[in-house]
């Protein structure tokens, strides 16, 4: 007999709820089942946006959180799931990443989708290069990441980022917005500017000195060019819808897509580290009347007030990242959620991974609070708060009744890499814990 | 009188120097008295007010009481102060020149007719250039373009090296004349020079290959001695060992007749350096020096003396407002730098001061170690009896001393060491020498020896591109004495550049240890200097190549600052 | 206003200036390891249970006593433990921390070259790898050749010199490698770029062993042969030795197990490959580094004695990598092959604890196994698992003291105690930030570091104060 009972109980217990059928097991990554009526019983309830529930019942039904408390009751034809020494978190959600858009990202190129050919890519949209079979997938949700910004890179506007639940058989069915943040990366500030920054490689490398700082002003020029072009074309449909005598606008894909976000309308993800392009990223946004929302953050805490007077949010994503200077205090990185909470600027953490590791956001999460956040706080920065800073905070990260049931069951706390995933529900569906690893696992592990 | 007036003496200098063969030879009298000076002859008290006389290019008296001869030329020496000429004591003065740094290209200057960065190598070695310890500087002697600005700082001697990678070649001690080349030679071949730089491209690429490959090549002349030993014993029953000239020109090295300068500047280079002498029992020198002054004790005790780079490191460019801050240890070695003479006197270890390549500043970079704690005397036997004691040559020269080659320097004022003295002129081999104007203490880096001099100097901001991310790094580089070392920082984590090799074909490279998400590991770069971009590949021991390029961090002046 | 703690930070600063800013290696001469009482911890002693209100005591460098109520001796550094968890030194048994220099990549076999070479002892990784409660690294060679160089074992007594980091008696070892990192197939080829190098293949690699191997055979034969006739009597007057040969050497000692063997390999079939080969040529090897599919072949691993350290999660970052499981360590902990977690990464070093923890969660090993892999088991693998790697009488005093369970993500080291001595302790980590704040602003004053104006009068700090309202 296998000395591996105790997991191989869990995985069944995983898939003894019946909406996994036998058929799925074996393929990487076994997708959810329909929408049903779950009643987890006798549960620690974290609900994250309020006190904890010590021992109470939480239902599922619909897709959403139906009833919630110590005196809830199981509904007819619920499946019971008792939660005795277990508790419920509202699934984590990861802000930073490119999930689903490559899969081995050296020596296998064709997996990699991330990044399109050029500077200005606004059109170009996440849920196109999602693959919904990566098997980055399966091995982050049974961690509790139910949900992620996957996002696009490179060039100067890179594209935009979708907001997506880590289960589904087609991109459509695991999005949950599928434009949620227009990626854009100011070519660098100061200190020579741009080599290559936004414009391509080639083009700015053969520029020196004086000319990469006229360079970095061409590049901010056409980025703000094109940012007019998008509202004088948003102009142009609006008038042409009113008066059709006006002569008809030329349509044109990519200030189409710009429209939403030069207006405010959806937030602009500034992906920036240094401080000096934080602060460019800041001012830039502000002048153009853009939602931004800094996207890796690591000198934010530098730029604090700036942040917090404009009210402009953080995706941090480099609590694992080395100091980047010797002289640097050697947990600057770890805690810096700490004092980003305290200098009061809104963030969330992420772990600014491609894929593979954002399995490991729960332990980053842990780690910040070792170093200064508090570990209510260090659970929010990867709940509530990133789904607040990307408006969908109604709907995700805490355990509230007609929110989705984006939650994960575990024998301890959420965070910490001893705690063991019982059982794990996205969109209100039940969700295998069988994933290409735990395949990989059970082929080998009883080998003699 | 017939007093040798300024002009005539620049006239005589210009002759000699410029005059071709002559198919009839020109003699020109060669005894010389220079009276009313103050002599400081080293050797012994100084002459407030005496005379020196000259002939044939040798000290023939000196003294208060001495008499100019009736047929020698006389120099007016009243206001003067004559010191024995000042050694350097580790440059390539001679040696070719360095190509013009980077970022030339395209105008003037560069061209095809640059000559190469390095010597070439030996003919007929069996080992690849930079393993050739038979190289000698002597050999090489082809260039004094650089003896004006050694004579505006006094310097009329020198141990000149080549400069190459891990057996650089052999030293000669050369007094900086302006006649012949072999004529220069005071002493040959003085020392084997070692450097840490991988030969680039072929084994030893790395800091670890330096050393292994040091190590067997000491292991194989050791053995070739023994063959050769028992060759000589019986020819015709022992194998005979076929000639190297390699391993022929390390038997004096391993026999601790020929000592080695180590061109080594940091605490671990310079431990690095006594270990394989400890190792081979090597008669070892540390050339450089700069963190000498964190080995003292093992120095003294091991009996190794340094030949210290007074080319004291200072910040030259103000940086940009949002430039990275430099790193505390570069600050903190700025200015501990002009302290270290007088802290490896105190500490009681042997040392001789050399420019550094940099003459320019010589003198004043001297005052400032006297001003950090190093007294004259002793600031003055360290650049010339200590050196000549050194490098076996106390016999000829300096010291002002009957007898002794006529290498002087001369100083308006009481003293070479006051902020407002200058250097007036120097005499080499009995002849004076035309002393360009003193330059200014300046901003700008001095021209280094030959070797490594791409203009690379200074603080870059690098993008390196890898697998689609791109990184931030500040690579900042320091130029010691011609060589550049630095340090990266950054999105790559924080690390020292090591193995920085200029080829002759322009590129640069260099490595150094980076943390990226896979882990830890050592990445080359690899590129060229152009219009003022650093730009090439990157490439990291199993990951994919990348792509970088960098510019200069521009000063503060040239920075808007808008908020 | 000063205050007066701030005052003594100027004056700790000023003297630092004034003795030229010598490390603290240079300054410190060779001294008697003072005492040290740890009071009333959790004492996670790795190998005799995990104890409660416990007091450890440090005298020489060596755990003096483990017990209740110790009466603290004379002189001792009495630390009170209450609420904190005191376990052994964290052992990461691949590093490439606190060197210069990682590989000699020009060469199929580059076993002449050292570790011991290039080790920079005031790295920054090594103060950083210490705040995550790691005493004592394995730094390999690279991963560029199928046979690299040798290792050093080194003890995080940063800042002192290298002679005394170096354990005495640590059995010595060498890197092997395998698969793409030699192959380097997973770089582009880029024009004008270097040719392709010999291996290219799993194949070519195991032939580049066999080679080395079969020429090592013949040369310690050579020198059999040699010391056979000088032992001779009389011996041969006029004999010469055979070269040696320092490629060569370090593979005798290879064959005649004096040396450990850690292998970095992948792929299942790789490291068959040289276990294979191992075992023709009739040595162990001592570990297989990262072994990302040891959980494919862990009866064929503990059947040739070897051991694996691994990655705790790393995965699907090159092809080679996609087989990668967080369950490796769980199988082969349960085949019976002794398993490590090993960092490899100067960042990855400063968590080790939670990469160790995570498989508690990934396959289920206990909390004791769990701790092995960081402590005894790598003790172990660098043959020095009689000194270190668990807290034993007699053993070195290599700990570290955390704020709670090392596995629990809200820990967090407060010092970290090697041979005796503490080499990080986090409060004087934070008082030193204000006095390197104090010596900066100092230094930037210093001549030197003020810019010339063009006339060479020096002009005022160059540095403009940072905007007001913020913090760097």
């Amino acid at each position: 007999m296998s000395r591996f009972n105790r997991m191989a109980a869990s995985l069944i217990a995983a898939a003894f709820i019946p909406v996994v059928a036998e058929a799925q097991l074996g393929s990487p990554n076994p997708l959810p089942g329909p929408q049903g009526t779950f009643a987890i019983t006798n549960a620690r309830i974290v609900t994250v946006s309020g006190a904890a529930i010590e021992r109470g019942t939480l239902v599922i039904s619909g897709g959403k959180i139906t009833a919630i408390g110590a005196s809830a009751t199981v509904p007819q034809g619920a499946q019971v799931i008792d939660g005795t020494g277990l508790s419920v978190y509202p699934g984590m959600m990861d802000a930073g990443t490119s999930m689903g858009l490559n899969e081995v990202s050296q020596g296998a190129n064709a997996t990699v989708d991330d990044a399109e050919v050029g500077s200005f890519n606004p059109n170009a949209i996440a849920y196109y290069s999602m693959n919904p079979h990566s098997a980055h997938i399966g091995v982050t949700r049974v961690v509790g990441v139910t949900h992620v910004l996957s996002s696009p890179t490179g060039g100067l506007v890179s594209g935009q980022s979708t907001l997506a639940n880590l289960g589904g058989w087609t991109p459509a069915a695991m999005t949950i917005q599928q434009k949620a943040g227009l990626v854009i990366t100011l070519p660098r500030a100061g200190g020579g500017g741009s080599g290559f920054g936004g414009g391509g490689f080639g083009g700015g490398a053969a520029a020196g000195g004086a000319d990469a700082t006229r360079q970095r002003a061409i590049q901010l020029d056409s980025l703000r060019a094109l940012i007019a072009d998008a509202r004088a074309y948003r102009q142009a449909m609006d008038a042409y819808a009113k008066d059709r005598t006006l002569p008809r606008p030329q349509p044109d894909i990519k200030l189409a897509a710009m429209v939403p976000y030069v207006r405010g309308e959806l937030p602009v993800l500034m992906q920036a580290d240094r401080a000096v392009d934080i602060r460019a990223s800041v001012e830039f946004a502000v002048e153009e009347g853009l939602k931004a929302i800094i996207v890796g953050g690591r000198e934010a805490l530098v730029v604090s007030a700036l942040l917090k007077e404009k009210n402009v949010p953080v995706i941090y994503a480099h609590v694992r990242t080395l100091p980047s200077r010797e002289d640097d205090a050697y947990d600057i990185n770890f805690s810096a959620p700490g004092q980003l909470a305290a200098a009061g600027v809104r963030f969330a953490i992420a772990s600014g991974d491609g894929g593979a590791q954002v399995r490991d956001l729960p332990y980053i999460a842990g780690m910040a609070s070792a170093f200064g956040l508090s570990p209510e706080d260090a659970l929010k920065s990867v709940t509530l708060w990133p789904a607040q800073i990307f408006g969908v905070g109604d709907r995700f990260g805490s355990i509230e009744i007609g929110k989705i049931a984006n939650l994960v069951v575990v024998d301890g706390d959420l965070l910490e890499a001893r705690t063991n995933t019982k059982f794990l529900f996205i969109d209100g569906r039940a969700v295998s814990l069988v994933n290409r690893h735990t395949t990989l696992f059970d082929t080998h592990k009883d080998r003699r | 009188m017939p007093l040798l007036s300024r002009a005539t003496l620049a006239l005589t200098v210009a002759v000699a120097i410029a005059a071709p063969p002559l198919a009839a030879q020109r003699v020109t009298p060669n005894a010389y008295a220079i009276t009313n000076a103050r002599i400081v002859p080293v050797a012994g008290p100084a002459i407030d007010k005496g005379t020196l006389v000259i002939r044939d290019g040798i000290i023939v008296a000196v003294g208060a009481t001495v008499t100019a001869p009736a047929d020698a030329r006389l120099v007016d020496g009243a206001g003067l102060t004559i010191y024995p000429g000042l050694i350097d004591a580790y440059s390539t003065l001679g040696l070719r020149a360095a190509p013009p740094s980077g970022g030339g290209g395209g105008g003037g200057g560069g061209g095809g007719g640059a000559p190469p960065a390095r010597p070439a190598g030996a003919p007929n070695s069996r080992q690849p250039i930079g393993l050739q310890p038979e190289v000698r500087a002597i050999d090489q002697l082809v260039d004094r373009s650089d003896f004006t600005a050694a004579h505006g700082a006094g310097i009329t001697t020198a141990l000149t090296a080549p400069q190459g990678r891990v057996y650089e070649g052999q030293s000669a001690l050369i007094t900086l004349r302006s006649d012949d080349f072999a004529a220069m030679a005071v002493r040959p071949t003085v020392a084997l020079h070692i450097g840490f730089q991988g030969i680039g491209g072929a084994y030893p690429g790395s800091l670890m290959g330096v050393f292994a490959a040091l190590r067997q090549s000491l292991i194989d002349a050791q053995h070739y001695r023994e063959e050769m030993v028992a060759y000589t014993k019986a020819p015709r029953s022992a194998k005979r060992p076929e000639y190297d000239p390699s391993l022929e020109a390390l038997q004096p090295v391993i026999a601790g007749t020929m000592p080695v300068v180590f061109r080594a500047n940091t605490q671990r280079e310079i431990e690095r350096a006594l270990d394989l002498a400890k190792e081979f029992k090597l008669k070892a020198m540390i050339g450089g020096g700069l963190e000498s002054y964190l080995v003292a004790d093992r120095l003294k005790a091991e009996n190794v003396p340094v030949l210290l780079s007074a080319n004291f490191p200072r910040r030259t460019v103000a940086p940009a407002a949002d430039a990275e801050p430099e790193a505390l240890r570069v600050l903190r070695e700025r200015v501990q730098a002009p302290k270290t003479p007088g802290q490896l006197k105190a500490a009681g270890v042997r040392f001789v001061l050399q420019a550094g390549g940099n003459h320019a500043d010589f003198v004043a970079n001297l005052r400032r170690a006297v001003a950090s704690g190093l007294s004259a005397d002793d600031a003055l036997r360290a650049t010339t009896l200590g050196s000549a004691e050194l490098f076996g040559v106390a016999d000829r020269l300096g010291s002002i001393e009957v007898g002794k080659i006529a290498n002087l320097t001369v100083v308006k004022g009481t003293d070479l060491f006051a902020a407002d003295a200058r250097v007036s002129s120097v005499w080499v081999h009995g002849r004076p020498q035309t002393v360009a104007a003193p330059a200014a203490v300046t901003a700008a880096r001095p021209a280094g020896p030959a070797g490594q001099r791409p203009g690379l100097e200074g603080t870059w901001q690098m993008q390196v591109q890898l697998e689609g991310s791109e990184r931030i790094v500040t690579l900042a580089l320091r130029d010691r004495d011609g060589w550049l070392s630095g340090t990266i920082e950054g999105d790559l984590g924080a690390s020292d550049v090591v193995n920085l090799v200029v080829e002759e074909s322009g590129e640069i490279a260099f490595s150094t240890t980076v943390t990226t998400k896979e882990g830890t590991d050592e990445a080359w770069f690899r590129g060229r200097l152009a219009n003022g971009v650093f730009s090439g590949t990157i490439s990291i021991t199993g990951q994919a190549r990348g792509l970088f390029a960098g510019l200069r961090q521009q000063a503060s002046s040239t920075n808007r600052e808008d908020r | 206003m000063l205050t007066t703690k701030f005052r003594a930070s100027l004056a700790v600063a000023a003297l630092a200036l004034t003795t030229g800013f010598m490390p603290a290696a240079a300054q410190q001469a060779p001294r008697r390891v003072p005492s040290m009482l740890i009071k009333n911890a959790t004492v996670i002693t790795v190998t005799k249970g995990t104890l409660q209100n416990t007091d450890v005591l440090l005298e020489n460098g060596k755990i003096a006593r483990i017990a209740q109520n110790i009466a603290a001796p004379a002189g001792a550094e009495v630390y009170d433990g209450t609420g904190k968890f005191v376990m052994p030194g964290i052992i990461d048994p691949h590093s490439h921390g606190m060197s210069d220099a990682t590989n000699e990549g020009t060469l199929s076999v580059t076993s002449m070259v050292r570790i011991t070479d290039v080790l920079n002892p005031t790295a920054v990784n090594g103060h950083r790898s210490l705040a995550g409660g790691v005493t004592m690294i394995n730094i390999l060679h690279g991963s560029a050749n199928t046979i690299g160089g040798q290792s050093a074992t080194l003890k995080l007594k940063v800042g002192r010199p290298i002679g005394e980091m170096l354990p005495a008696g640590a059995p010595a070892g060498i890197k092997f490698a395998l698969g793409e990192n030699v192959t380097r197939k997973s770089q582009n080829a880029v024009p004008g770029g270097p040719p392709r190098r010999y291996p290219a293949t799993r194949m070519g690699q195991a032939e580049v062993l066999r080679d080395a191997f079969t020429r090592t055979r013949a040369y310690k034969a050579d020198w059999d042969e040699y010391r056979a006739r000088m032992a001779a009597r009389p011996a041969p007057t006029t004999l010469v030795a055979p070269r040696r040969d320092l490629e060569l050497e370090p593979l005798v000692e290879v064959l005649d197990g004096k040396r450990f063997v850690h292998a970095h390999g992948y792929r299942a079939d790789e490291m068959v490959m040289l276990l294979e080969l191992a075992k023709e040529f009739g040595f162990t090897v001592r570990t297989l580094q990262h072994a990302l599919e040891a959980y494919k072949i862990a009866p064929e691993i503990l059947a040739a004695g070897a051991s694996v350290s691994v990655f705790a999660d790393s995965w699907s970052y090159k092809l080679e990598a996609f087989d990668a499981i967080p369950f490796n360590a769980a199988i082969t902990v349960h085949t019976g092959v002794r398993t490590t977690i090993n960092s490899d990464s100067d960042e990855r070093i400063r968590r080790l604890n939670i990469d160790a923890a995570e498989l508690m969660r990934y396959g289920g090993l206990t909390e004791q196994e769990a701790l092995e892999t960081i402590t005894i088991n790598g003790a172990w693998q660098l043959g020095m698992e009689q000194r270190t790697g668990s807290l034993e009488v007699g053993k070195d005093a290599d700990i570290g003291i955390w704020t709670a369970h090392p596995f629990s993500v809200y820990a967090r080291v407060e010092r970290t105690i090697v041979d005796g001595e503490t080499f990080f302790d986090r409060q004087q980590d934070a008082a030193n930030r204000a006095v390197r704040a104090a010596e900066r602003a100092e230094l930037e004053k210093a001549e030197p570091n003020t810019v010339p104006s063009p006339r060479g009068a020096p002009s005022g700090p160059s540095r403009p104060a940072a905007p007001t309202g913020e913090n760097r």
